[in-house]
């Protein structure tokens, strides 16, 4: 757990990343792909929130994510505000396959906009696009035995179906990431299953987190002065063109 | 796009007597059926002093609780003894002869064991309670339940273990093996998974063994699971763990739901029967959750132990639909199915959602987060420095200690060691919780010091918790210290250093945060409800915050039906469009909040009485009411969300003087197509009326006269004639529901008239007003002034208080009653300037003789009209005549204006008579004629005697200024 970070922890930075979305939407297997490296077979079961750590590698930075992965729960919603403050970013999951889904990832973003952070970096991710996209995927899917299990829980019940996967989709891409744009959120289709577009989310969230200004912060609050003032430049520095595959290896250090 | 709870607000403290059930965790009171054995019959309670003597014993001074169907003992120190025992297992009282002066009573069980109470109160009391006693017994006799009881021990393990130990000591010994597969031939005893699937941890280890023959030796002689008497020893062998194979047992009869269990038999299996095959929300989160519960332990990867949990689940959402089913309780059923039968489980799950963790898993978590609350001010209270140094690097407790509490360290903790803090709360309750809660602290509080922020401290708690097997001291020379493990180091400090910590600390903790708790989940539903709106038309957040305010407080007043799902067919269509649950409220609850928002939705009435003055707000009822609700009910459902209710309200508060004329219109505008109908005309005047009614004066009223006469009169020369017919022609006659009048034409008729139009300019907006409402909260009513602060003011004893007063008042002359108008812009009208309100419009007009005896009768007619909405009948009455009378030149606009202006200014009496009046008040109506006038004195002073009764009646109603006699 303190991962040897007495050493390092002078450079890596600390980024608190908080997970929402419906209940069932994948949220802890998107973690779970993330964070796999420490992973062990069985699942925590969320109560509350499910505390993971990772440690990133972007550029000459080392991030280290604590990942707090909610409850998806409609009860426990009264508990998020718990878990999101002070994070420094989030990640709101939809299921592509399920309209309300989004709708309640909707809500979310709102919430966070108005009572989170104000800093705060969303991502907005449509899960379970293994399940709308022609079947090669499903064969090719690397991912072993255990996790898709773990997958499956969560899973809607027309998973099974193997004719026109397509009409499984009930929000179209298109729709998402017009509202993702328009929210000024990032957005991915993702599947924790196939592994796709997990990495970039955290990496693209990464490129896109002050982070000078948290380290600046996490210093010493009173004496972020001229630290600050370098913030702005150096965060423009960061290589925005980077594409994802040269982000997947940087991660999973 | 929300729900509105309003359930919390119905709390209640417990009283005196469901505390002591509460205690004894006897099951609630069960109501018998009519009809059903033993309805009538509702046996006494009874408390008297007693020491309970055991053989062997100390003796214990105590109390001793009557309390039918059981009988329950609690020692003085409330723990070094208690009972309690279903009257069905005692076989036998007798009354000792002892020494002369001692009352002694000795209770034979069904297995012979003998308990020995001495009644320690005076004689009479005694003898009452032997009395009762016996009554109680007898009703227990004739329902049946002595007979129950046989067969249900049957089920119980302890029996089992007590009749082979038997055997073993009769038989010098079988081999274990074979005992074992006896048991399982012959007894039908209950047990858990882990008879199949094994036990967590190792027996040995676990030295099962010789906790089972402690375990063997103490139920032999102080009863076992329905009789089981609790000594001070029952406590410290529940505090080393209780055995594995008994733990499901004792877990039943410590928390007592055991009872339950008793006391319904069947029940488990016929609520699954029952409700085979629904699918509702719980269970489709159910069926989420049940591969991710426990699933290290091997029965809950196979289909036996997912099936087991998913109908234990089940049966208790389909028995508590209102909690259904909230994540935490799989891990909790999932654990104890382990321990226990599907039944077993769930009745002991029943008892820790219901009793135990009251409002943990309940759709607002009130009880959980209510719990955290009282954790970090007994933190705060204990562990000063921890507390001060969390609130410095701003960590919050809940983010560790909520798991703790929700899934009783199941899910935090190794199962075995979680397993003993269970043991412990199914002994000791809920303070137990904390206990240890404090504990981990206080064990940690060096390394705690360290910790900087959230993830610090669930990364060190999580480190703790898997060192929990390692020994505390490893560096002792002490091979016995050595050999504690840092988990009975824990049991120890939790036990020994925080049992300061009382069930009645934990109660009264509670009653001091309940009502901030209360107050932030109702602002955080208040918050996101107004958020998740789609939109706040030209509302400001907070104005949308008060029509919540409103809507919330009308639900606590009447709460909404609860709403039937449409079966799930219905529901989750192929599109995925599945409705999330909304409160939406119904005609009563529209009413209450109508009269919260609006003044003429609600009777006001100031009434006086000498003592005090107060307002009594009642809600009003009328068509008006009525039509609003389907009106802002645009999507049909015969029922209205928040967001209908604040787009209604949006679409009426912010318009101008055409735009509320328009929406007025729309209001009454029955089939939308453009058009009023007559009837439509009729109702509208009557809405008019119904606003107006308890407006000082006639002034309102008289505008409502004009209004019709003038709406009738260019309604019928509007009407679109046959062709060729001269405009001196009868007007083409028309049904009451045919489209007779458009916006245009209503507009201006309104705009006719003066009253009206600064009715609809700004009057009728300003009778919307959104202000905040008063609701207050279920106080806690800390300490005895509170609580008899609480009797004072409580909404019953207002009434009574009220009406005594009134009583007085009105026998002293001083009783006065006002109506509060809706409007309220006359505000002084006294009686003789009402007279004359009557009379100056008339003076310049020449009304025609037949209006003036009509003013007469009419005085009397139109008394009512605007006190009940009732009598607005007779405003339907007349013009609806009035529709005959021919007006027929068609008037250009011009004309109109000019006769607008002169029906401003008649007298309002003059319409309401309209059927009397001719055609000749047309030609007159534009000279002046002194003479008539003169006429009209001559007239009133005449019959004044006659008129004052009228005039009475008419200022009671209409002022509402007048004592009442």
């Amino acid at each position: 757990m303190a991962d040897g970070a007495s050493g390092s922890a002078e450079r890596s930075v600390q980024v608190k990343l908080v997970l929402l979305g419906e209940a069932a939407v994948g949220k802890s297997s998107v973690v779970l792909r993330f964070v796999s490296n420490e992973f062990q077979a069985n699942k925590e079961p969320t109560i509350g929130a499910a505390f993971l750590t990772q440690k990133c590698r972007l550029e000459d930075r080392v991030l280290r994510y604590e990942i707090w992965d909610t409850a998806g729960q409609e009860r426990f919603h009264s508990l998020a505000p718990m878990y999101y403050r002070n994070a420094q970013a989030a990640v709101v999951v939809y299921d592509v396959t399920k309209a309300s889904s989004l709708e309640k990832a909707k809500t979310w973003v709102k919430e966070l906009q108005r009572q989170a952070n104000p800093n705060i970096v969303i991502a907005l991710a449509g899960n379970k696009v293994d399940l709308v996209q022609p079947s090669s995927s499903s064969p090719a899917s690397p991912s072993p035995e255990g996790e898709e299990e773990a997958d499956d829980a969560t899973a809607t019940p027309g998973e099974g179906a193997a004719a026109e996967p397509e009409s499984l989709r009930q929000v179209p891409r298109e729709e998402a990431e017009a509202y993702a744009q328009e929210a000024g959120l990032l957005f991915f289709e993702t599947s924790a299953k196939t592994g796709e577009g997990i990495v970039e989310i955290f990496t693209e969230i990464a490129k896109k987190i002050p982070i000078e200004q948290i380290l600046a912060s996490s210093r010493g609050a009173g004496r972020a002065g001229a630290a600050g003032g370098r913030t702005s430049g150096q965060e423009g520095a960061v290589n925005l063109e980077e594409n994802a595959s040269k982000g997947r290896d940087a991660c999973n250090c | 796009m929300s729900t509105i709870s309003t359930h919390l607000r119905n709390f209640k403290e417990p009283t005196k007597e469901q505390l002591t059930q509460l205690f004894f965790a006897l099951p609630p009171e069960r109501i018998y059926a009519q009809g059903e054995k033993g309805a009538q019959e509702q046996p006494e309670k009874m408390e008297i002093s007693a020491s309970l003597i055991l053989e062997g014993e100390e003796s214990w001074p105590g109390k001793l609780h009557l309390l039918p169907p059981y009988l329950a003992f609690i020692a003085a120190d409330r723990k070094s003894a208690r009972f309690a025992i279903p009257l069905s297992t005692i076989r036998r009282v007798e009354r000792l002869n002892a020494r002369a002066g001692v009352y002694a009573l000795s209770l034979s069980l069904w297995h012979g064991l003998k308990i020995i109470v001495q009644l320690t109160s005076l004689r009479p009391t005694a003898d009452l309670f032997c009395a009762l006693l016996r009554d109680s017994l007898k009703i227990d006799l004739q329902r049946g339940r002595m007979k129950a009881v046989k067969g249900f021990v049957k089920t119980c393990y302890s029996e089992v273990l007590l009749a082979s130990a038997e055997n073993d000591e009769k038989d010098g010994g079988v081999s274990k093996a074979d005992e074992s597969a006896s048991h399982t031939a012959e007894s039908m005893y209950l047990g858990g998974l882990g008879l199949k699937f094994k036990f967590p941890g190792d027996p040995k280890k676990l030295r099962e063994a010789s906790k089972t023959k402690l375990w063997t030796s103490y139920l032999r002689t102080h009863g076992r699971n329905l009789t089981l008497l609790r000594y001070g020893q029952c406590t410290r062998l529940v505090q080393v763990g209780l055995p594995n194979r008994l733990r499901g047992e004792m877990w039943e009869t410590l928390s007592g739901s055991m009872y339950l269990r008793f006391e319904n038999p069947g029940f488990y299996e016929k609520i699954l029967k029952d409700n085979e095959g629904r699918t509702n929300t719980s269970t489709e989160e159910i069926e989420k959750d049940l591969h991710r519960s426990l699933p290290e332990y091997s029965a809950f990867q196979n289909d036996e132990g997912i099936a087991a949990l998913r109908r234990v689940l089940q049966a208790y959402s389909f028995k508590n639909p209102e909690t259904g089913y909230c994540q935490a309780m799989n891990i909790l059923a999932a654990a104890i199915l382990i321990y226990m039968s599907e039944e077993q489980a769930f009745w002991l799950l029943e008892v820790i959602c219901d009793r135990l963790l009251p409002g943990y898993y309940s759709p607002s978590m009130h009880g959980t987060l209510l719990d955290q609350r009282v954790f970090e001010s007994l933190v705060h209270r204990c562990l000063p420095i921890i507390h001060d140094h969390f609130q410095q690097v701003d960590v919050q407790l809940s983010v560790a200690s909520l798991p703790w509490f929700l899934s009783l360290f199941i899910n935090s903790m190794p199962m075995v060691f979680a397993f003993r803090i269970i043991d412990c709360f199914f002994c000791m309750g809920p303070k137990v919780l904390f206990q240890v809660g404090l504990a981990i602290l206080k064990i940690n509080g060096e390394r705690l010091l360290q910790v900087q922020d959230d993830g610090g401290f669930i990364q060190l708690m999580r480190q703790y918790f898997s060192e929990l097997g390692d020994s505390a001291h490893p560096h002792s020379s002490d091979p016995r210290a050595r050999a504690i493990t840092r988990f009975q180091e824990l049991l120890l400090v939790s036990f020994r250093e925080f049992a300061v910590i009382t069930d009645e600390t934990i109660l009264s903790e509670r009653r001091k945060y309940r009502s901030e708790i209360l107050t932030s989940i109702e602002s955080f539903a208040k918050r996101s409800a107004i958020r998740n709106l789609k939109t706040l038309g030209r509302f400001t957040k907070e104005q949308a915050g008060l029509v919540y305010d409103a809507l919330f407080k009308a639900i606590c007043v009447v709460p909404p039906p609860q709403v039937a799902l449409p079966p799930p067919a219905l529901l989750t269509t192929k599109d995925g469009q599945e409705e999330r649950p909304e409160t939406r409220i119904g005609l009563k609850t529209f009413r209450v909040f109508m009269s919260e928002i609006c003044t003429w939705a609600r009777d006001e009435k100031i009434v006086r009485n000498g003592f005090q003055q107060r307002v009594d707000r009642e809600v009003a009822e009328h068509e008006l009411i009525n039509r609003l609700f389907s009106f802002w009910d645009t999507s049909y459902r015969g029922a209205l969300s928040l967001q209908d209710l604040v787009s209604g309200l949006d679409g009426v508060m912010f318009n101008d003087l055409m735009e509320n004329i328009e929406w007025f219109f729309n209001l009454h505008d029955k089939n939308k197509d453009g058009y009023l109908t007559k009837d439509d005309v009729l109702t509208l005047s009557e809405s008019l009326l119904f606003i107006f009614r308890f407006e000082l004066g006639d002034a309102y009223l008289g505008a409502v006269s004009r209004f019709m006469s003038n709406a009738f009169e260019y309604g019928d020369a509007l009407l679109p004639r046959p062709e060729g017919a001269s405009e001196d022609d009868e007007p083409p006659q028309i049904e009451s529901n045919q489209p007779y009048m458009n916006l245009a034409t209503f507009r201006m008729v309104v705009l006719a008239d003066e009253i009206l139009e600064s009715f609809f300019e700004t009057d009728f907006c300003s009778t919307f007003r959104l202000e905040p409402v008063p609701l207050e909260l279920p106080s806690s009513n800390s300490g005895l002034l509170g609580g008899i602060w609480q009797n004072i003011t409580s909404d019953d004893n207002r009434k009574i208080f009220n009406n005594f007063t009134d009583q007085i008042g009105r026998t002293i002359g001083k009783h006065q009653v006002y109506h509060r108008p809706a409007i309220g812009k006359y505000t002084s009208l006294e009686e003789p300037k009402a007279r004359e309100s009557l009379l100056t419009p008339t003076m310049r007009r020449p009304p025609s003789k037949s209006s003036l005896t009509a003013t007469e009768s009419s005085a009397s007619v139109s008394t009512p009209t605007a006190s009940t909405p009732t009598s607005s009948q007779v405003g339907v009455e007349s013009p609806s005549t009035s529709v005959s009378t021919e007006f027929s030149p068609m008037p250009s606009m011009l004309q109109a204006a000019a006769q607008a202006a002169v029906y401003m200014e008649r007298t309002p009496f003059a319409i309401d008579d309209a059927k009397d009046e001719e055609e000749d008040t047309e030609d007159e109506s534009l000279t002046e004629d002194d003479g008539v006038m003169d006429e009209v004195d001559a007239f009133l002073e005449e019959h004044d005697s006659g008129l004052t009764e009228a005039e009475r009646e008419l200022a009671k109603d209409l002022m509402h200024a007048e004592p009442v006699h």
